[in-house]
């Protein structure tokens, strides 16, 4: 069976949210039934008929096309299957998500994977801010699942996270891994300002040194954490356009803080080889 | 106009009415006595095969001042979940266990509820409660004011001044809070707390005012009903939680030498040490207790699985609480040195001993309580559930063989632990009508509410009677508001504005001169300014005022 495809007609003009269109709940619905499915659009109620041309049965392989960056919470507690978009996405792509796949051939929004518990996601574009991070309220961000941005990310990358992998491959805006309570966050481009800022534990780990570290982050020196070797493997074999990081580590320079916050995170900058 | 609402099956306590077909009229938003021609009625419902009751009148459910709004701010992700959309005549909301004001109101509408009180305002709180609870539509509404903790009272207690000079204290809050009854919680403890104790136990005295609990109840009881405040004192207890307090809950009944009391979410309070774990139930104790002591009634306070928060006043307890939080995060401050506030996000699991124990207990006490008119149904929402769950406990009280197939599912232990299996009481419409209507109604002296007599206020709640008796309550077919139909089939047909409930004993009014020192050296506000005035809560014509006359003290 073709995937189920679901072609945007025409953007609205109001936000639309998509969080009833995920595979676990699609799968074994007739399309008539998925085009008569009601979605918030701004204070109105719209049918998934109403802004999308339907094609293709197979809803575990969900395909969206269009621009849709007024559309939040694509996938949005999904548990299994495939999400592919073709386009720009909104807000809160992924959020509390525990399993299955998300790709983003296109740009998305603020929120990516908040509260993200498994999975993955993938965004070829760039991401805006607060990727992982925890809603307002939340005790904490994502506590589970990978993230990968082959573009830039904004603000408070994996703010509060918990568990879980984001790798940026572009720049990230400021506070990039700020009040993190585990987890790892692998940026290639610069970090932007207070990378770590308030972390209480958890990794972040830079190839290039940022302008500017916290001044409540204390240098540890030069290490050889080995961990870094598997991390990396690991990330290469499942994903294939990450050859950047093949050969990389196990060396760094290592910073430990936030101090302030108890002082058990971790800043690694990768380096190639010993300066003596 | 006339309306008919001819041929249902009435349950009207107050009256005697027990499941009789009778025919009732409204005029002018009241109950008329019936006319000599029934046909002048100008509309006609015809009701057979229904069941009709008064509306029904939560006593106990915390809807308005600062502690619910800290609970709607602590959890976004209470709210997240749960929206309420707008439709034509209803406004938007969010929440489960802290909804917003609008959603509270229609969702009491329609269950069937017309009338709700908030338990725990602050003196210091009680603009906010007020505007908060006229921000709720359809039902009517009143406060109990807090005292207890609040260091003026505290202060005359330690100097030992008059019975006559703490009633005149305690008939001015009343009258400037706009209140309508006097809740104590965790007599003095509440302020002992920031004196560093952290437990205060009926007999302990306060560190700094030297005075005991028991002192703190007996007065305010004897106050309460020498002003002729119809509801008694009512008392969220010392102890609240703490295994054991069944003993304190037991000499709280005793030290109150007969003056009228009421406790409030007793099964909270019903807790022994017995056992493995060291927490068993005190249930049957205390309802012992309550069916040998005309003078006191409870409300339950019901705790039901799922997520919830608890909002309370006794920061001594939400303290002691705080490490179950779930999700972990809670608020615990003072007020205005009136009293506390402690928010505590909880869930109670069927598989978790103490809360399946709590569960057993509660209802345990709901069936050994021999008189419907001195027991109420509560969970004292949101603390031991959202009362959105009213229409399940009324099936666990309803339904004996729906109630052991829900015990059996708990944790073993608890099992072993309660006698709740071998109860074989069921309530009776009749019953259930008592303790959600009637008896609140005459415990908080609304003479015109909680009856379908004629002259009474046209509250009407109208159910078509159903072997699930869940189904049945949790979507009447008709609620009228003072006549108006506002719900029809479970769902708001139209929107009116109740008005809120107030009392007005005398008292002499000297009392303000050593009040208004006492404000100008140590609170942040002015007297003046800290009294309500009518016109704060006739808003323009949204809110109306009924003042109570007391009883005749």
């Amino acid at each position: 069976m073709k995937p189920l495809t679901l072609t945007l007609k025409e953007p609205p003009s109001q936000r639309v949210e998509l969080s009833a269109l995920i595979p676990d709940r699609l799968s074994g619905m007739r399309r008539s039934a998925i085009a008569a499915i009601r979605l918030q659009c701004g204070n109105r109620k719209v049918k998934v008929g109403d802004l999308f041309s339907l094609s293709g049965g197979d809803a575990s392989q969900l395909q969206l096309r269009g621009d849709l960056g007024k559309f939040d919470g694509i996938g949005a507690a999904m548990a299994a299957g495939v999400i592919t978009v073709r386009g720009r996405v909104g807000h809160q792509l992924g959020a509390a998500m525990r399993g299955g796949r998300i790709m983003v051939h296109g740009d998305a929004g603020d929120w990516l994977g908040a509260n993200m518990h498994g999975g993955r996601i993938e965004v070829r574009g760039c991401a805006g801010n607060q990727v992982g991070g925890g809603l307002p309220g939340d005790a904490h961000g994502m506590d589970g699942g990978t993230i990968l941005i082959a573009g830039n990310a904004g603000m408070r990358v994996g703010d509060r996270m918990r568990r879980g992998i984001v790798v940026v491959k572009g720049d990230t805006g400021d506070y990039c891994g700020a009040r993190m309570l585990a987890g790892t966050i692998v940026v290639f481009g610069n970090a932007g300002d207070f990378a770590g800022a308030g972390m209480r534990r958890g990794t972040v780990i830079l190839i290039r040194k940022p302008e500017r570290l916290p001044a409540s982050f204390n240098y540890c020196g030069i290490l050889k954490m080995q961990f870094l070797r598997i991390l990396f493997h690991h990330l290469t074999r499942e994903y294939p356009n990450l050859p950047e990081l093949r050969g990389r580590g196990p060396l760094c320079d290592r910073y430990c803080g936030d101090l302030a916050t108890g002082g058990k995170g971790e800043l690694m900058i990768l380096r190639a080889s010993y300066p003596y | 106009m006339l309306t008919r609402l001819s041929g249902g099956t009435v349950y009207d306590p107050m009256n005697g009415v027990n499941g009789e077909q009778r025919d009732i009229y409204i005029r002018d938003g009241r109950i008329a006595p019936p006319p000599a021609d029934p046909e002048t009625a100008a509309v006609n419902l015809d009701l057979r095969g229904k069941v009709v009751m008064a509306g029904a009148i939560d006593p106990h459910t915390h809807i308005g001042g600062g502690k619910v709004n800290i609970a709607r701010a602590l959890l976004p992700e209470d709210h997240r979940p749960d929206p309420v959309p707008r439709t034509t005549i209803t406004r938007s909301g969010v929440g489960h266990a802290a909804p917003s004001t609008q959603a509270t109101g229609y969702r009491y509408a329609e269950m069937g509820y017309t009338a709700c009180f908030e338990p725990a305002m602050l003196p210091a709180n009680a603009r906010q409660a007020h505007m908060e609870m006229a921000d709720i539509p359809i039902i009517d509404k009143g406060a109990y004011v807090m005292l207890g903790s609040d260091d003026f009272l505290l202060r005359m207690l330690a100097a030992g001044k008059s019975q006559r000079e703490i009633n005149d204290y305690v008939a001015f809050t009343i009258t400037a809070a706009q209140a309508l009854a006097v809740k104590v919680v965790n007599p003095g403890g509440i302020s002992a707390f920031k004196f560093n104790q952290r437990s205060l136990d009926l007999d302990e005295k306060h560190a700094h005012y030297g005075v005991t609990p028991r002192q703190i109840l007996h007065t305010l009881a004897r106050a309460v009903h020498e002003l002729g405040v119809p509801h008694p004192l009512h008392v969220h207890g010392c102890n609240l939680g703490v295994p054991g307090n069944v003993e304190t809950t037991l000499k709280t009944i005793a030290g109150v030498e007969g003056l009228p009391l009421h406790l409030t979410h007793i099964q909270f309070h019903s807790y022994g040490t017995e056992g493995d774990r060291k927490f068993s139930s005190g249930a049957a104790r205390i309802a012992g207790a309550v069916n040998r002591n005309p003078n006191i009634s409870v409300d339950v306070g019901q705790i039901m699985f799922g997520q919830t928060v608890t909002a309370s006043g006794d920061s001594m307890a939400q303290y002691r609480n705080h490490a179950h939080a779930h999700p972990k995060k809670w608020v615990c401050m003072d007020i205005e040195c009136d009293a506390g506030c402690g928010v505590v996000p909880f869930r109670y699991r069927h598989q978790k001993f103490v809360n399946a124990l709590q569960w057993a207990i509660g209802l345990e006490i709901f069936l050994l309580v021999d008189d419907p008119w001195r027991v109420f149904l509560t969970t004292d929402h949101p603390n031991g559930a959202p009362f959105t769950s009213y229409p399940h406990l009324i099936r666990l009280l309803m339904d004996r063989s729906f109630r052991n197939e829900c015990f059996a599912t708990l944790h073993p232990d608890a099992q072993k632990m309660s006698t709740l299996g071998s109860l074989t009481r069921e309530y009776s419409l009749y019953e259930i009508a008592i303790m959600t209507r009637a008896a609140p109604a005459k415990s908080l002296g609304l003479t015109d509410r909680g009856h379908l007599g004629a002259g009474a206020a046209a509250d009407i709640t109208v159910y078509t009677p159903h072997a699930d008796r869940q189904r049945m309550f949790e979507k009447p077919d008709y609620v009228f508001k003072d006549g108006e139909l506002v719900v029809k089939n479970g769902r708001i047909t139209r929107v009116v504005d109740g008005a809120t409930h107030t009392l007005r004993p005398a008292y002499d009014r000297g009392i303000e001169k050593s009040l208004r020192e006492y404000f100008d050296r140590y609170m942040t506000m002015r007297l003046d300014n800290f009294r309500l005035s009518d016109a704060e809560i006739e808003n323009d014509g949204r809110g109306r005022l009924i003042v109570h006359r007391g009883r005749a003290a």
